[in-house]
């Protein structure tokens, strides 16, 4: 037996040696226990607090116990079927991973190898930064333009090594996003020499508004990919399901460095079913506009500044750290995200939840700021 | 550049000679490079003298980092009595040793900077760091900064730093101010060699309106100096700026914690915690308190720490204070064995006066062997001496009796500093 120690210095590349490890959420039981609070709203990672929609629970209620011995379908079959349906295309235009953050992972193996670069705005989802950079790629940031992607400033960063653009419509954390014209002229603008990836992870909350059918698009743009994932309106997060679709060819190259099997059955048939449910997105969507008609009036006699557009959740600016803020606020039950990784610092980001969920946020925060005595910990 | 020997007397003049010519090749005048060159040869009669015959060889790495040269010695010492490592010892382990014979304390008397860790696996890593000679700041008056209507907040270029460290000591009195100012050229090559780096906020004609500061003060904790603002208005807005934007530097590296212990007037308070104070004795003995500030840079979704009886109210007090979700364990010895020599490390900073000791072994003489360290330190005429104790290492509390009758008191609780917070305690000035 040899208890010596690998020769990590020489073993691990060094754009992995200036990374740490993502450290996720404690489990809700041990945050709880923690702050010593009996009670938890989760407000922090954009879930849907109607749950599933009731055909996907039929589905996950229906899942026999003895298929969990069985391989799933290695590359989602029937669901990519029931996408093409959909969406009017080809099945295999279609890929489907173990959340929409594996499909950002295909796509940039892909398409970069050494030397190469990825371009983004520097106030968005992070994973796109965190997956190029921890594969050794740079990821060149573009600082937002009034709280949205800066088409300009994208083209300007882009050179003769950069092979991804990556736009998140909606932005997560601002809520901005570009319209038809918007992204046609961008993509005319890159004309077809990189991959334009359009993260639409919040793509289902949109109403009332002309939003692009970036689906349609790819018929016209064989360079853009579209991601979409059934954590946020579908409320599959648990079971870790998101897909993203482009033209054959771009589709076909990707599918190279994906991970088959990485799906389990369980979270192929639930999104099967809930492609169905129109009412669940029409409920959901209801759930979300009163969230935010009663957080924008109650912040504001706050006195607080808030961001918001589409997606389910608001941004709000805070006279303290965002990180105290948390502390205090987990100490009362409610769990909101901090916005300084998302480099926004003193505010924080905010889920439309059910009104009991909004009140008590709206009520912690309150004292909060009054500077109220905190509970002992 | 890498040099691997055998710990054999022998090869004295091969070391020395590495040393010396890595030194004079990355910059450092003859005096420094003879500094480092003489601490390097005390290092390796020491390793020689305490080493056991056909053990592993020892690596000596030196590297430039701008604005100094590092010799660093590393070894495993899996074969060797731990205790050799204490700043303290004797090379003969004879309690009685002239300090003479101490090589240790020799090499650490003959750098600017010395400093003894352990990694896993009994690593041993011993840093000289000597820094070159810069020359003083020249006491003249750079032209003021009018009120700006708008600044771009970016990186400054070489000549911009020169600038900034002008700008900042006509502007700030000496304590808001860390030494480096005091050398344009030292902090250009600071920045320049990426160990710390920097935001200036520009104004419309290149006015350099003001400027933030940071660097890696440990492995998950970075220490900003500022902002510093310059215009005739202290432009509030353009401090908050500058502090947003060193927030948005480090917000996706694995910092957790950012601090301050120099803060000027202008720091936007509402962007940060306030941590505490420290006693602080300048060059010409004066005696100041200084505030320190952070914030974390992450949600806390907490921990356990592991606290003596006797600093638990402390912990407790600054945990309910802070909000820190914390699951507080008492560490207890309960007559366990304990190894007979606790090992401290030292890292040492003349230019400041400073020094900073941590526990890296436990045992049963840690009380006598942090009093041999006070002892040292008195002598050697370092008057800030502080204590890190880690909380997420339940041996480490051992120390805490020792401690405190020696004169140290907890000023500092550092969320996430080491593996859980860190207590950081200071020595005050009638202790020991």
């Amino acid at each position: 037996m040899s208890r010596r120690q690998p020769p990590f210095e020489r073993l691990v590349p060094d754009y992995v040696k200036r990374f740490e490890p993502y450290i996720p959420s404690k489990p809700d039981d041990v945050l709880k226990k923690l702050y010593g609070c009996s009670r938890l709203y989760r407000l922090n990672n954009n879930e849907n607090p109607l749950g599933p929609p009731p055909s996907a629970c039929r589905s996950i209620r229906r899942f026999p116990p003895a298929r969990a011995s069985i391989y799933p379908s290695g590359d989602a079959y029937h669901l990519r079927c029931k996408l093409g349906e959909t969406f009017g295309m080809h099945p295999d235009q279609f890929l489907v991973g173990n959340g929409a953050n594996e499909v950002i992972a295909f796509a940039i193996k892909a398409f970069c190898q050494q030397g190469d670069n990825i371009v983004t705005a520097d106030k968005t989802f992070a994973v796109y930064e965190w997956v190029a950079e921890f594969s050794g790629f740079e990821a060149r940031l573009v600082p937002l333009r009034d709280y949205g992607f800066d088409p300009d400033g994208m083209i300007d960063s882009i050179d003769e090594r950069t092979k991804i653009l990556f736009v998140c419509n909606p932005n997560n954390p601002t809520g901005s996003w570009w319209n038809e014209e918007t992204l046609r002229s961008f993509l005319n603008r890159v004309d077809g020499r990189q991959i334009v990836v359009v993260d639409e992870a919040y793509r289902e909350f949109i109403e009332g508004r002309p939003f692009t059918d970036s689906m349609a698009l790819i018929a016209e743009y064989p360079n853009l990919v579209v991601f979409r994932t059934f954590s946020k309106m579908y409320a599959l997060a648990g079971l870790r399901i998101g897909y993203l679709a482009g033209s054959r060819e771009v589709v076909d190259i990707i599918r190279r460095t994906c991970v088959v099997y990485s799906v389990n059955g369980l979270a192929q048939v639930a999104a099967f079913a809930a492609l169905d449910d129109e009412e669940h997105v029409l409920r959901s969507r209801e759930q979300v506009r009163q969230g935010k008609e009663f957080l924008t009036r109650e912040l504001g006699l706050l006195g607080l500044d808030v961001v918001h557009g589409e997606g389910n959740f608001m941004m709000v600016h805070l006279p303290m750290s965002d990180s105290l803020a948390y502390r205090k606020l987990m100490t009362r039950g409610v769990m909101v995200r901090g916005m300084t990784g998302f480099r926004f610092p003193n505010w924080i980001r905010v889920t439309m939840s059910h009104m009991e969920a909004m009140e008590r946020f709206v009520e912690a925060l309150a004292e909060v700021l009054q500077g109220n005595s905190c509970p002992v910990v | 550049m890498l040099l691997a020997t055998g710990c054999d007397e022998d090869f004295l003049p091969l070391v020395t000679s590495f040393v010396k010519e890595a030194a004079l090749c990355h910059g450092l005048g003859r005096d420094e490079a003879m500094g480092l060159t003489l601490a390097g040869e005390e290092i390796f009669v020491h390793l020689c003298r305490t080493a056991k015959p056909g053990r592993e060889p020892v690596e000596i790495r030196c590297g430039s980092g701008g604005y100094y040269v590092q010799a660093e010695f590393s070894f495993t010492a899996e074969d060797l009595d731990l205790r050799a490592f204490n700043l303290t010892t004797s090379i003969a382990l004879d309690d009685d040793a002239e300090l003479e014979g101490m090589g240790l304390v020799i090499a650490s008397r003959l750098v600017d900077r010395f400093q003894l860790s352990f990694e896993q696996a009994r690593h041993v890593r011993l840093s000289l760091v000597q820094e070159k000679s810069y020359p003083l700041h020249e006491e003249d008056s750079p032209p003021v900064c009018p009120p700006l209507s708008r600044v771009s907040i970016r990186p400054p270029s070489p000549e911009e730093v020169k600038l900034i460290a002008r700008q900042a000591r006509h502007c700030y009195l000496g304590h808001y101010l860390s030494d480096f100012f005091k050398y344009p050229g030292k902090l250009v090559d600071m920045l320049a060699a990426g160990e710390y780096q920097g935001l200036a906020a520009i104004g419309p004609a290149g006015e350099v309106g003001g400027a933030i500061l940071w660097n890696w003060a440990g492995r998950r904790t970075v220490e900003c100096f500022g902002p510093y603002v310059f215009t005739e208005d202290s432009d509030s807005v353009m401090a908050e700026s500058l502090v947003e934007g060193c927030i948005g530097a480090i917000a996706r590296t694995h910092a957790v914690g950012l601090i301050n212990t120099r803060p000027t007037p202008q720091l936007p308070e509402q962007h940060f915690e306030r941590l505490g104070t420290l006693k602080a004795s300048t060059e010409d003995g004066a005696s100041m308190t200084v505030h320190a500030w952070f914030r974390l840079m992450r949600e806390d979704e907490g921990c356990a720490v592991w606290v003596h009886e006797d600093l638990q109210e402390f912990v407790q007090r600054e945990c309910r204070r802070l909000v820190l979700p914390r699951e507080i364990r008492r560490a207890q010895n309960a007559g366990e064995n304990l190894p007979a020599h606790s090992v401290i490390s030292v890292q040492s900073d003349r230019l400041q006066g400073r020094a900073v000791l941590r526990p890296m072994w436990p045992g049963s003489d840690c009380e006598a062997n942090i009093e041999k360290h006070v002892h040292l330190m008195r002598q050697e005429g370092i008057p800030n001496l502080f204590f890190m104790m880690d909380l997420g290492q339940a041996w480490q509390a051992d120390f805490t009796s020792g401690l405190l009758h020696h004169g140290f008191t907890p000023c500092l609780l550092l969320p996430y500093a080491g593996e859980a917070d860190v207590i950081l305690l200071q020595l005050s000035e009638s202790g020991s």
